[in-house]
């Protein structure tokens, strides 16, 4: 594909905001944005992995995966607004489920060592894990907010932060795997992942691109998994003061 | 000896700071108690009771002055050994996830405790639950159930401080007379120090040998006997009917 023969997709673009304009949408705007960031975006990462691929140096991969995680947990901790230290501990959680995920999937040779495996296998996990622990954080805050009753119901008999949220959190950490667990059951029924779409696309075999979605998949799961709990011990102290009132 | 409990000069600012008559809901609140007493805190709605008991119990912060248990502050010990000795039952009964077995073990698996199911049994039956099947979930106890259920929990911590905010509003006579007469057998025998907010004179009579009466942002401290000396109808005219323009 030419790059002139790209530049005719924007035609879809422009349809759409003509169509915001004619309906009082008042989308325009951020459809121009989007559609400026993103391509700049993407056509940066291309050239960024193009070098890296070519280099194959373990420091460049490094910063990578550094970089995705930053971005992935600033974006993360905006749902979590009045939760100071709140981005740090989302990082950790991610950083933890990417170290595991990486050290089974490189330990047991699953992937080859190489940045055309690890960069796009990091880049998915990491982009599922954060939206995992979006989700997480709005959800434990809304079931804070309703089982208000319940958890100084437990402190007035003596429990400790960690005791009162128990409950809390496993529901929290429940309703933020939902999406991921869902998605694993309906894939390639509903729609088809990304990932295998583009390897097909591409020119690689079906079943192939099936396998691969199949790591995917499973590495979704662990990583939501691990991010989640994780996060569920690192932050539900945040919700209280230091004499053990809850916060909100 | 320092005294068993004791309020300081205790303030607690309104929660909208708007442009409210007063900035406080009560302030310079002081009082000693040496023993294991029954006070009854009375007083109109909206006065402050709630939120006493519940900085007493540490839910919530004064935002002046200092309480005492056994003459340490509150500001230097363990939140959690202080709840555990000084315990509110809640005006609202919020029942835990699961049965009503659940909740009443909930003392004992919070502290690794055995659970005494013989004096559970008990206290169910002196509050005439023994009716109820303990498998039962107890979000779907009726609301004076649930009310005796949360008071039978806060029992089973043995606290040393009880602070009950109109535990038998959802009651019938008979069981409200049978909340009553356990909690005065309990206060003998385990010489608990009562806190009973309640709107009920009658009841505040039966219960109390003290009267704590909170209006106007202060604690009127009284005798039970000399409180109700005078008719009942005539105090609560006073006390419990908010008077014009007070607030
Ligand atoms: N969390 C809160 N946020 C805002 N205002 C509150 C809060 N808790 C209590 N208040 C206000 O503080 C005042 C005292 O409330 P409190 O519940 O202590 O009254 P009370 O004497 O227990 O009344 P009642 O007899 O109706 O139970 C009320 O004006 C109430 O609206
Ligand atoms: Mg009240």
């Amino acid at each position: 594909m030419t790059l002139t023969a790209l530049s005719f997709t924007l035609l879809f673009v422009i349809g759409t905001m003509l169509v915001s304009i004619w309906q009082k949408l008042g989308l325009e705007k951020d459809i121009a944005i989007g559609t400026i960031r993103s391509a700049v975006q993407l056509l940066a990462v291309g050239y960024v992995l193009q070098f890296i691929f070519h280099t194959g140096h373990i420091v460049f991969i490094l910063i990578i995966i550094f970089t995705m995680i930053c971005v992935a947990s600033w974006n993360a901790a905006k749902r979590g607004k009045g939760l100071p230290g709140l981005v740090w501990r989302i990082a950790l959680a991610v950083t933890a489920s990417e170290i595991m995920m990486m050290g089974i999937l490189l330990g047991l040779h699953i992937v080859k060592a190489t940045p055309q495996y690890i960069i796009p296998i990091s880049g998915m996990t990491i982009g599922n894990a954060m939206v995992v622990s979006g989700l997480f954080i709005n959800q434990i805050k809304q079931e804070i907010r309703r089982s208000k009753g319940e958890i100084e119901t437990l402190l007035s008999l003596g429990a400790t932060a960690q005791q009162a949220m128990q409950e809390v959190r496993a529901r929290a950490v429940k309703f933020s795997m939902i999406p991921t667990i869902d998605g694993m059951k309906t894939v390639g029924l509903v729609q088809l992942p990304g990932m295998m779409t583009g390897m097909i696309i591409a020119g690689a075999n079906p079943i192939i691109a099936v396998r691969y979605q199949i790591l995917i998949v499973f590495s979704f799961t662990a990583s939501a998994a691990i991010t989640s709990m994780l996060l569920s011990v690192l932050i539900y102290r945040l919700f209280f003061t230091a004499d053990l009132r809850l916060k909100l | 000896m320092s005294a068993l409990f004791e309020i300081h000069n205790l303030a607690k600012h309104n929660w909208d700071n708007g442009d409210q008559a007063s900035k406080y809901i009560f302030s310079q609140l002081s009082a000693e108690i040496t023993e294991p007493e029954r006070i009854a805190l009375i007083g109109a709605s909206g006065q402050g009771k709630s939120t006493l008991l519940r900085i007493l119990a540490l839910l919530d912060t004064p935002d002046e002055g200092d309480l005492l248990l056994d003459g340490a502050s509150y500001k230097n010990t363990n939140v959690r050994l202080w709840r555990m000795g000084v315990s509110y039952v809640a005006q609202q009964a919020v029942m835990l996830p699961g049965s009503v077995e659940d909740n009443l073990r909930m003392v004992s698996k919070l502290h690794g405790l055995a659970y005494d199911s013989v004096l559970a049994a008990q206290l169910l039956k002196q509050l005439g639950l023994d009716y109820l099947d303990l498998g039962k979930q107890a979000a779907d106890c009726s609301g004076g159930e649930k009310q005796r259920i949360s008071l039978i929990r806060s029992l089973l911590l043995r606290p040393r401080i009880l602070l009950l905010d109109e535990i038998t509003a959802s009651l019938d006579i008979n069981s409200t007379q049978k909340v009553e007469e356990l909690l005065m057998d309990w206060h003998l025998k385990e010489e608990t120090l009562l806190i009973w907010v309640t709107h009920d004179l009658e009841q505040a009579r039966r219960i109390s040998n003290r009267t704590w009466v909170m209006g106007r942002g202060e604690l009127q401290d009284h005798s039970s006997d000399s409180f109700f000396a005078e008719p009942v109808a005539v105090l609560a005219q006073k006390f419990i009917q908010p008077v014009k323009g007070s607030l």
